[in-house]
């Protein structure tokens, strides 16, 4: 029997917002526990919630930007159900009315090549606080510091076909998010929490069947690995004979399970009303036509811009377009005057060698692009301009050409002593120079390492090679 | 200059005298405390349009000085780090708060009767309730310990004690006053009230703590309402709806009687009255009781015993057995009664059938209103209560015979319009309150109107 | 409406309520009564069908300024230890939501 895998995924991500969705209080990560907190957050007698409006216009960016219908009138609406972290019993989400419905995102699966997921609705919720059950013996701990972050919750139609492709959408998902700084999508940090619903079903079918719900996933890799596990439990079982029962299955990291959590008697009723204390959110066409345009050239966009505006080829453009800072910082490169192809290779090779997470870009395209003009200018050899770049990360504010002085990397162009060191490479090699005077040429390459030897590295290789040729040409 | 400290001792001593006498208008209280609060005024050369007032605060709303209890055993003790708006607007004006006045379990009741610390007593016949929730603001105005008070209403429980004690108590339009230290019962609901000997003191207090917080969402964009007016002396001009939903066959003789001659009285002003229909009326307390106890049961899910509050402990290992202890323990049974009626008409299958309903009608009830204020009527009036205060035990044995109760008041709480209670009369020695409703915040109105029906009406004459 | 001992059950358990046996059989009998009571509203049928609230909520600007607690959570909490809030620790993690 061939099995095809249904998955959905139900994404929470934190607001890239100065305070709290509800409330005044910092929404900033590792601060000391319960130090952002108020009457508000900690749901106190007597406490009310008011909106943050940069919570909704950052709500609404990524709205636009997974191509979602977003709605001018939205509802408030409790969820109600007990647990520490959660201090009102509720939380504040949206239901019946949400923020946006309909949009798309769009990625390349390396089962079925360019596919796309539908996005059934993001809606904007507060975050609850954070549980440590291992911290204090015997006892739950909760830090409310989290409690009332905005979050939106961005849920997909079940149009996943593999945990890879899960993995796929979720490093998509980020890319815009981040595209359109909404947030930081770190899974470590927990800005961004993924729920996986999966089913299996025989290839052709179009029927949905029973799911389970997946949580505990603390990275992409783990998703993947989580679905992986789960899908396989799942068609076990049902190979045995078995129904899959609906429960909420625990993913374990450490030893790449999926576990069930204890099975409840009573699925959760969470009892949704419209949320008493707030009033709709009501947007204006004008702000919202203001926050559209207003989106940045959104990563797909780029890409293709990319490859038509510079002839570049379409790795390369998926590379440089990774985040906004590195297309941007390869943009300013090329109008700098740099042949586009150049660029992307200088910007790609050495760039990047220098910046492992690929965000902090260092250093500024201004220093790269004198450093390539001292390269092609024969200043310094291709080789040391990796040094001298790395030397500027450090001193950002000097010229390519005080630091590469600096550092003693100046290539020396000046016919004399470059005559010179050809004249002692020739005396001193007399046997090698008869045989390629007799016709290997292949010698070149090594008479021109020893000039260059002679030269302690500094001479320019290419008037080198010129000045040998010349020679032995005499 | 305001001669605080004797203020606060002069308060003291009526405060002290009306408790003596086993009202039990307060939980807490204490001439300390006034006497702390005058000589920071003192010190602060404070002025204000209550400059030297004390008044007293019901126990459902946060204020720093004395534990804020809601009448509840879940609260005991607790002392809230943060102040209301309208405790900071009092304050602002030069008041002291006097004291945490006695209510009904969160605000739950109609009689004080459901208060985890005893019930207060009416000051004009002690062996009867001083109504609910708010009875114990109610009783410590009528009792002369204050001129004014801070009650709140979710379904009439300001006008309902104040008609049952003989004292003034409106209710303003729904986010006329900022509910931002209110403990919430029916969020949608909900308003802080005020009560006053008369209707300036009422609506003296009502013009300080009213307008705009920008820490409630629901609180309109207004500034606040200010000092009220001169009483006028004619009502020529004036249109008065008598809807006749509110007068059915069989109505109380004392009422009745108490109600043709306050209508008598705004004729003599030069009043018109005119007869008009609330079709929907009926259907007020059933809609009342979907949705007050819904949005209570979400409101008081917060007691849990994690973050504040007395915590019910012995040995309990696991957390959901501290909270059922802690909830079971600590709530009252009218409040349970109310958080599983709450509960259950939220839950799925019966939550289109009763609470989406429930909004529905509660919208037709909204719509009579409109209608009636549209067609030049400037106020309605109404008896405020079915009867006058009942005595202890009358209606604890059967929660809907409390609730019925409710059913002249609770349709300003549905509808979000003003209204206002003020004593038109007695009947055998009980005072009887007459309502008048305004439109949408027509809280001008009604007090304009109310002021020169005090000025015409004794109101402790016998009516019968 | 009759309301039974399972479903007082039920909702006492949503509500984390306890509710003891001789509560319970008042609170059928009560319940009832109101339920029917109040179920008298499937009369109407000139309600709205659907009631449209006309008010736009008032956003707060992105500005940190937290209204002040004057007592700590350390002081204001039953059960604290460096610097969290306590409780007994639950049983399994059978929130609703994702647990960590």
């Amino acid at each position: 029997m061939s099995w095809e895998t249904v998955v959905g995924l139900e994404v929470h991500v934190q607001l890239l917002t100065a305070t709290k969705m509800f409330c005044a209080c910092s929404s900033k990560f590792g601060d000391p526990p319960n130090t952002n907190v108020c009457p508000v957050c900690l749901g106190l007698p007597g406490a009310l919630p008011v909106p943050n409006e940069q919570a909704v216009r950052l709500a609404v960016r990524a709205a636009f930007a997974l191509g979602c219908t977003v709605h001018p009138r939205s509802i408030f609406a409790r969820k109600n159900y007990f647990y520490p972290d959660l201090p009102k019993g509720y939380q504040i989400s949206q239901f019946e009315e949400p923020l946006a419905t309909g949009g798309a995102l769009e990625f390349v699966s390396a089962e079925r090549g360019p596919v796309t997921v539908r996005i059934k609705r993001l809606h904007l919720e507060e975050d609850a606080g954070k549980s440590f059950h291992d911290r204090v013996p015997g006892m739950t701990a909760v830090d409310f510091n989290r409690s009332g972050v905005p979050l939106i919750e961005i849920v997909s139609e079940p149009d996943l076909r593999s945990p890879a492709e899960a993995r796929a959408y979720l490093t998509t998902l980020k890319q815009i998010l981040k595209y359109v700084e909404v947030s930081d999508c770190n899974m470590e940090e927990g800005s961004l929490r993924v729920d996986a619903n999966l089913s299996i079903r025989p290839v052709g079918s179009s029927e949905l069947r029973t799911r389970t719900e997946v949580k505990n996933m603390n990275s992409f890799s783990g998703v993947e690995r989580a679905l992986t596990a789960e899908r396989e439990r799942q068609i076990a079982a049902t190979e045995r004979g078995e129904e899959v029962v609906q429960t909420t299955m625990l993913f374990d990291a450490a030893s790449g399970e999926v576990r069930p959590m204890r099975s409840k008697e009573e699925a959760q009723d969470y009892r949704y009303f419209p949320e008493p204390d707030l009033p709709p959110l009501v947007l204006t066409e004008k702000w919202l036509a203001a926050e559209r345009a207003a989106l940045p050239e959104l990563p797909a966009a780029k890409r293709e811009r990319l490859v038509k505006q510079y002839a570049l080829p379409p790795a390369d453009s998926a590379v440089l377009s990774a985040s906004r800072g590195l297309a941007d910082y390869y943009e300013r490169v090329v109008k700098a005057g740099v042949a586009p192809k150049d660029a992307a290779n200088w910007v790609m090779n050495d760039l990047l060698a220098l910046s492992p997470d690929g965000e902090t870009l260092a250093p500024a395209p201004e220093r790269l692009v004198e450093v390539i003009g001292l390269v092609s200018g024969g200043k310094v050899s291709r080789q040391t301009a990796k040094r001298i770049l790395g030397e500027m990360v450090s001193a950002p504010k000097d010229a390519a050409l005080a630091v590469a002085e600096r550092l003693g990397l100046l290539q020396v162009s000046d016919t004399g002593a470059i005559e010179g060191w050809v004249r002692e490479t020739l005396a001193a090699h007399p046997a090698e120079v008869a045989r390629y005077k007799a016709g290997e040429s292949k010698l070149m390459g090594f008479l021109v390492g020893q000039a260059m030897k002679r030269s302690q590295g500094k001479a320019d290789p290419k008037a080198v090679g010129a000045a040998l040729a010349a020679a032995l040409a005499r | 200059m305001t001669d605080f400290v004797r203020a606060a001792r002069e308060a003291a001593q009526r405060i002290a005298a009306c408790e003596e006498k086993g009202t039990h208008a307060f939980l807490a209280w204490s001439e300390a405390a006034l006497v702390e609060q005058a000589e920071r005024l003192a010190k602060a050369d404070a002025t204000g349009p209550l400059a030297g007032e004390a008044v007293a605060v019901k126990d459902v709303i946060a204020e720093s000085v004395f534990p804020t209890t809601c009448g509840s055993k879940i609260l005991e003790g607790w002392r809230s780090p943060f102040e209301a708006t309208v405790v900071r607007r009092l304050r602002e004006a030069g008041a002291m708060v006097a004291g945490k006045a006695n209510c009904d379990e969160f605000a739950m009741g109609s009689s004080t009767e459901w208060s985890a610390y005893g019930p207060s007593r009416n000051p004009v016949d002690p062996t009867r309730v001083p109504g609910g929730s708010s009875g114990g603001s109610a009783a410590a105005v009528a009792a002369g310990a204050v001129t004014m008070a801070l009650g709140s209403e979710t379904g009439g429980s300001v006008r309902q004690p104040a008609a049952f004690c003989g004292i003034v108590g409106i209710k303003p339009t729904y986010g006329r006053v900022s509910r931002y230290g209110l403990v919430a019962f029916g969020s949608s609901l909900d308003q802080i009230g005020t009560f006053g000997k008369d209707v300036v003191s009422a609506a003296r207090l009502l013009g300080v703590i009213s307008g705009r917080d920008d820490r409630d969402a629901t609180s309109l964009d207004r500034i606040p309402l200010g000092e009220p007016g001169p009483a006028p002396a004619s009502l020529k001009g004036t249109v008065i709806g008598v809807p006749r939903e509110y007068f059915p066959e069989g109505l109380h003789a004392g009422i009745k009687a108490a109600s043709d001659r306050a209508l008598a009285r705004l004729r003599d002003l030069g009043a018109e009255v005119r007869d008009v229909s609330l079709p929907h009326t009926k259907y007020a307390v059933p809609t009342y009781y979907i949705v007050a106890p819904a949005e209570a049961s979400s409101n008081l899910a917060r007691y849990d015993g994690v973050r504040y509050g007395p915590r019910a402990d012995g040995g309990l290992t696991d957390v959901r057995a501290v909270y059922r202890a802690t909830r079971g323990h600590g709530f009252g049974p009218e409040v349970r009664r109310r958080i599983l009626l709450g509960t259950y008409v939220l839950s799925a299958g019966y939550y289109d059938a009763y609470y989406r309903k429930a909004q529905r009608v509660r919208e037709a009830i909204r719509a009579d209103f409109a209608r009636v204020f549209a067609q030049g009527v400037h106020a309605l009036f109404t008896p405020t209560t079915p009867t006058p205060a009942f005595k202890f035990g009358e209606n604890t044995a059967d929660p809907l015979a409390m609730y019925l109760s409710d059913v002249y008041v609770c349709t300003a709480n549905l509808a979000w319009v003003p209204a206002l209670s003020l004593p038109i009369g007695r009947d055998q020695g009980l005072p009887i309150g007459g309502q008048l409703i305004g439109a949408m915040e027509g809280e001008a109105t009604i007090i304009r109107i109310a002021q020169a029906l005090e000025r015409a009406v004794n109101a402790t004459a016998e009516v019968r | 409406m009759s309301v039974s001992r399972r479903d007082i059950e039920k909702i006492a358990a949503l509500a984390e309520l306890g509710v003891d046996d001789a509560s319970a059989a008042e609170l059928e009998k009560q319940l009832t009564r109101i339920l029917d009571y109040v179920a008298q509203l499937s009369e109407v049928t000139d309600d709205a069908t659907s009631a449209v609230d006309e008010r736009a909520a008032r956003l707060r600007r992105d500005v940190v300024d937290p209204d002040s607690l004057s007592r700590t959570p350390k002081e204001i909490a039953p059960a604290f230890t460096d610097g969290l809030f306590t409780v007994p620790r639950l049983g399994e993690l059978d929130r609703g939501e994702d647990a960590p």
